[in-house]
């Protein structure tokens, strides 16, 4: 059966109209059963949250504002002043050598002969995935592989996955 | 403010409900029981067996939303209900037959009650695949309220016997800033190492358990024959942190120690906070497993670093054709999340209808916990193999927090990572965070509800022994690029906050930290937040035992009555 054009789009639409009246109606009735039975019965704390949030970031924004004093120049609040490589003088606990606190991990490292070592994706993965501790290594077969994007599916939480690496170090290719 | 006692309110039923109940009780929903229908994605539907397609009473239409009367089961419409309601007397409730939800015809709106609620979740439950069993419903955590109130009583134990001590103050102390307050020397790229330490020394349990001496390092070195033991060292940084010495510390023999257990971490560079934070409580399982010969069930571990940062996840996986769900538990210390860039999607719509004006792109925690535990469906080239359907199909996964920690730790995953690139870099994004944060729309129970509709049921193991509400106590802040940047350490002791830059403590506004980059975010159950700040001298009790070694106050503590029943355990 051919209807005339107009009568098509009027159909068309009258079918979209009820869709989505539809699916208005759907969300509405799923909000109404939550707001009634107080499952978001928090809501004015999370505003308020927001609302200070908001307000703390105004005020750190301001140029005007002192805002944080950058401290490292200035007496902390037991009245020291440090200089900014730490200049305390102790006893390397390997080779009893006296070194400066802030020299102490480089002269550690070449100490108990650690040295810069590529560190492979491969060795941190494998090491905590023997620790018991482990955050949950994909056990499950059902655990998706996750991709190192930034809206990637946690599984929860694979450790020494190159990229995922929140490393203030120096960045590996995987 | 709402007060409520479970995970929702029951509401008061309307004149017209309450009058329907009188009169049948709950019986009248039971011929329900056959005619609703329930498809795999949740929704549920009444169907009338009598006729094909269900029309309206009143105008034989069969469009917009109908509704079944509950006493004559006549269909109307959404524009001729009332008139139903009018012409018929006591006719008053009826069910929209598209959602099953009770609709009160004379007021005009969605009506609850949790017999009707019962009715229709028996009847969901029935038409699961695998029946009860596949939604790990029968499953009892009666071991988690048991592993909780072991704490507790511990915790009380150590606070009786505190409270029977005198008050002793160690006059080095600066005594108007909080004990344990005192810089960390950076000792060559070690402000990751030095953040982590901050928290950890201020995390109640793990501080009030190393402080009195929960690690006997006599016994440690008689057992294991080493020279080394990293939880010794932690002892003697927690000690030398609360000694009242202001000086900043320099944390060598830990970094020593620590290199000698996580070899393939030991290197002079910039490293992650959060790798690290895993690493130490790593160390400290082993060396207190090794030392106290615990159980390997990691879920149910008692070794210091699981007592305070351990809780369990869940992991959903439901064929979207039957419905069959596979559920798996896996423990975890901490909760690494994604920055959730999404706009409100329409799962955030049905949780919070109200949602505030959100600005285009602000991130906030809770969309980052929002975007955890929603229910992602999996691509049609990541198929699975249903059981109940014997056949590869499309599914979809839901992780929801199952067991909640003493102190939560959440990890800001603040990198991506670029295909086209093949890089990574930072992502800078501000996170809003709250001070206050309720975990309960995440635990698998809520979770959970959710799928059933929010219908006004209990969970049989649902227990009310532990609130999911948490305070904030501990931030770690990043500043600069993946490559190199600089970590501190916001830390809150008696509600003022303190800035940790290595060796600086200074005092901040909140306002600071609420601006601030986050990374890691640490938060502790209120009750034991209250505990710990309300009984200021508690520490410098605990500090009077270490200098007294007064071993026999240290012991362990008796267990609860065990016919005391866990509640929701069947």
């Amino acid at each position: 059966m051919s209807l005339p054009n107009e009568d098509y789009s009027q159909l068309s639409s009258h079918f979209f109209g009820d869709l989505l009246d539809f699916i208005i109606v759907d969300v509405a009735s799923e909000c109404h059963r939550v707001v009634k039975l107080g499952l978001d019965c928090n809501l004015e704390e999370e505003e308020e949250e927001m609302r200070l949030s908001a307000q703390a970031r105004l005020r750190v924004a301001d140029p005007g504002n002192s805002g944080e004093t950058n401290s490292k120049y200035v007496v902390d609040i037991f009245g020291q002043t440090h200089p900014s490589v730490a200049s305390e003088i102790f006893e390397c606990i390997n080779c009893g050598r006296s070194i400066a606190a802030g020299r102490f991990a480089p002269h550690l490292e070449k100490c108990m002969g650690k040295g810069r070592k590529a560190r492979l994706k491969v060795t941190r993965s494998s090491t905590a995935a023997q620790n018991r501790y482990s955050r949950g290594s994909p056990v499950s077969t059902y655990s998706p592989h996750s991709n190192s994007t930034s809206t990637s599916r946690l599984s929860n939480g694979t450790p020494g996955v190159a990229g995922e690496e929140y490393s203030n170090g120096t960045y590996e290719e995987p | 403010m709402c007060v409520r006692s479970s995970l929702y309110t029951n509401p008061k039923p309307c004149k017209h409900l309450a009058d329907y109940k009188l009169r049948n009780g709950f019986h009248g929903f039971d011929y329900l029981q056959n005619c609703l229908k329930i498809t795999p994605n949740g929704r549920t539907r009444v169907v009338n067996h009598s006729t094909k397609v269900p029309r309206c009473s009143f105008c034989n239409g069969y469009q917009g939303r109908l509704y079944i009367c509950l006493i004559c089961s006549s269909i109307s419409c959404s524009r001729h209900v009332l008139l139903h309601a009018q012409s018929e007397h006591g006719h008053d409730v009826a069910i929209d037959m598209e959602r099953s939800e009770l609709y009160c015809c004379l007021c005009c709106d969605q009506v609850y009650d949790p017999d009707f609620d019962k009715v229709v979740v028996a009847e969901q439950i029935k038409g699961l695949p695998g029946g009860k069993s596949s939604y790990g419903l029968v499953n009892c955590s009666g071991r988690t309220s048991k592993r909780r109130r072991l704490l507790d009583s511990e915790m009380e134990l150590d606070l009786k016997k505190a409270k029977q001590l005198m008050a002793m103050r160690d006059g080095r102390a600066k005594s108007c800033y909080p004990l344990g307050l005192r810089g960390l020397n950076n000792l060559g790229n070690t402000c990751f190492m030095n953040s982590v330490l901050q928290v950890l020394l201020h995390a109640p349990p793990l501080r009030n358990y190393f402080l009195s001496d929960g690690h006997n390092c006599n016994q440690c070195k008689k057992s294991s024959g080493e020279k080394l033991c990293l939880l010794c060292d932690i002892g003697a940084l927690v000690s030398a942190m609360f000694s009242g010495d202001r000086s900043p510390y320099s944390p060598a023999r830990f970094l020593y120690s620590w290199w000698q257990h996580s070899s393939n971490l030991a290197s002079y560079e910039e490293q992650d906070a959060h790798e690290f934070f895993i690493s130490v409580l790593d160390v400290i399982h082993e060396k207190e497993s090794k030392v106290r010969n615990y159980s390997k069930d990691d879920g149910d571990c008692q070794c210091i670093a699981h007592r305070t940062f351990s809780g369990l996840l869940r992991s959903d996986v439901m064929c979207s054709t039957c419905g069959f769900t596979s559920t798996t538990y896996d423990p975890c210390v901490d909760i690494s999340l994604n920055l959730d860039t999404v706009n409100l999607s329409a799962a955030d719509v049905a949780v919070k209808p109200l949602e505030p004006d959100e600005k285009m792109g602000l991130s906030t925690l809770s969309g980052c916990l929002n975007l955890f535990t929603r229910a992602e469906r999996l691509g049609s080239d990541q198929k699975l193999h249903c059981q109940n359907c014997q056949e590869l199909r499309d599914t979809s996964k839901q992780l929801s927090i199952k067991r909640h920690p003493l102190v939560l730790c959440l990890h800001i995953k603040r990198f991506e990572h670029s295909v086209v690139r093949k890089a990574s870099r930072k992502v800078d994004r501000y996170l809003q965070f709250p001070f206050s944060l309720d975990m309960t729309p995440y635990l698998s129970s809520s979770i959970i509800k959710r799928r059933f509709g929010n219908r006004l049921f209990a969970l049989e193991y649902e227990n009310a022994d532990s609130s999911a509400e948490y305070n904030i106590f501990a931030v770690i802040a990043h500043s600069g690029m993946l490559e190199s940047g600089h970590y501190v350490t916001y830390l809150r002791l008696k509600n003022q906050w303190y800035k940790c830059d290595d060796a600086w403590i200074s005092e901040v506004d909140e306002g600071i930290v609420r601006a601030s980059q986050c990374y890691m975010l640490f938060y502790v159950q209120k009750l034991l937040y209250y505990k710990a700040n309300e009984d200021s001298s508690y520490v410098q009790k605990l500090l009077y035992y270490k200098a007294n070694e007064d071993s026999s106050c240290v012991q362990s503590s008796p267990r609860r009555d065990p016919s005391v029943s866990t509640a929701g355990c069947s």
